[in-house]
């Protein structure tokens, strides 16, 4: 069942266990959003996926190449992804604490950048709830433009019919 | 995989495993859990199996890949006595030294990873037992 509401999340780790735990720890965290959750080993399989899917968040770790020595690394999915849909944000995931990876993922177009310490989890929950909100705001934004066009419309028309009117028969307004 | 007598040297008292963590994160739901142990007795074996063929091939890359994955596995299952033995081996699988001290390494990380395999089946005993006592009640009420 593919829901308008449901929030798509692409998670592109090469370790199982981990991508379990994670996948385990959003649905526990988030229990009343629709959410969908997609894993994938490789950047190579998520792009299989990606133009079907077009998740709204993908949470992508750096290094990828574990089992797959010839994988893509995270910065070159990442710049796939942008590529692919540029409103799609990724969360960037990594062991290492390297600032040059956190200003290259930043710069490539990252949302968030998390080094997997222990708490990596809470950073993760707590980077998807600002998404989320960043979601629910941008969709408000839209509701809130509607109407504003709404009522533009209705006072052009009024106006309009009103000149209309004033031209034409300006004996009714009298 | 069974420790040979060489690893049994390193002596371990004390459980290698937390799983204080796990239980954390999935909120204690006794699926989650089982099923993270699954992948969890499947996956490690491969990884010991892959690190044990590149060490007979010297191949630092691969010894480097497969620690550093190791390495969130292991955290997941609350063995913070590996984290020190992970971080050297990929140290030195980075700079593409001493193989002597990555086997000696590796004997540690395998007594470590046969005594947690042992822990984390008898741990899923009772996560068994607890879902099919679940199962069980649920079927009898319905």
């Amino acid at each position: 069942m593919n829901n308008k509401n449901q929030i798509n999340i692409f998670i592109v780790e090469d370790n199982k266990v981990f991508t379990l735990a994670m996948k385990a720890d959003i649905e526990t965290a988030f229990p009343k959003m629709l959410i969908k959750i997609h894993s994938f080993e490789t950047g190579e399989k998520c792009m299989e996926k990606f133009m079907q899917v077009m998740p709204e968040i993908v949470i992508l770790d750096y290094h990828l190449n574990s089992k797959y020595p010839e994988a893509a690394d995270g910065i070159k999915v990442l710049d796939w992804i942008k590529k692919a849909n540029y409103k799609t944000e990724v969360i960037m995931l990594t062991r290492d604490d390297n600032i040059d990876i956190a200003l290259k993922s930043f710069k490539h177009g990252a949302l968030d950048y998390i080094v997997k310490t222990e708490t990596k989890f809470r950073k993760i929950n707590y980077s998807l709830f600002n998404f989320f909100k960043i979601m629910e705001a941008r969709r408000e934004t839209k509701i809130y433009k509607f109407i504003v066009i709404a009522i533009c419309l209705f006072v052009a028309i009024v106006v309009g019919i009103a000149t209309a009117i004033q031209i034409f028969s300006p004996s009714l307004l009298k | 995989m069974k420790a040979t007598e060489s690893e049994n040297n390193i002596q371990l008292s004390e459980p290698v495993c937390d799983f204080r963590y796990l239980i954390d994160i999935v909120n204690g739901k006794t699926y989650l859990i089982s099923g993270i142990m699954d992948v969890f007795l499947k996956q490690v074996p491969e990884d010991i199996q892959c690190i044990n063929e590149a060490i007979t091939n010297t191949d630092y890359k691969t010894i480097k890949s497969y620690t550093h994955t190791m390495k969130s596995s292991v955290s997941i299952m609350g063995i913070s006595i590996l984290m020190p033995v992970l971080m050297e081996m990929e140290n030195l699988g980075i700079a593409e030294t001493d193989i002597e001290k990555i086997k000696q390494l590796n004997l540690k990380l395998k007594v470590i990873c046969v005594q947690a395999i042992d822990e984390i089946k008898k741990e899923k005993l009772n996560y068994n037992h607890a879902i099919l006592k679940k199962t069980i009640n649920k079927n009898s009420k319905s």
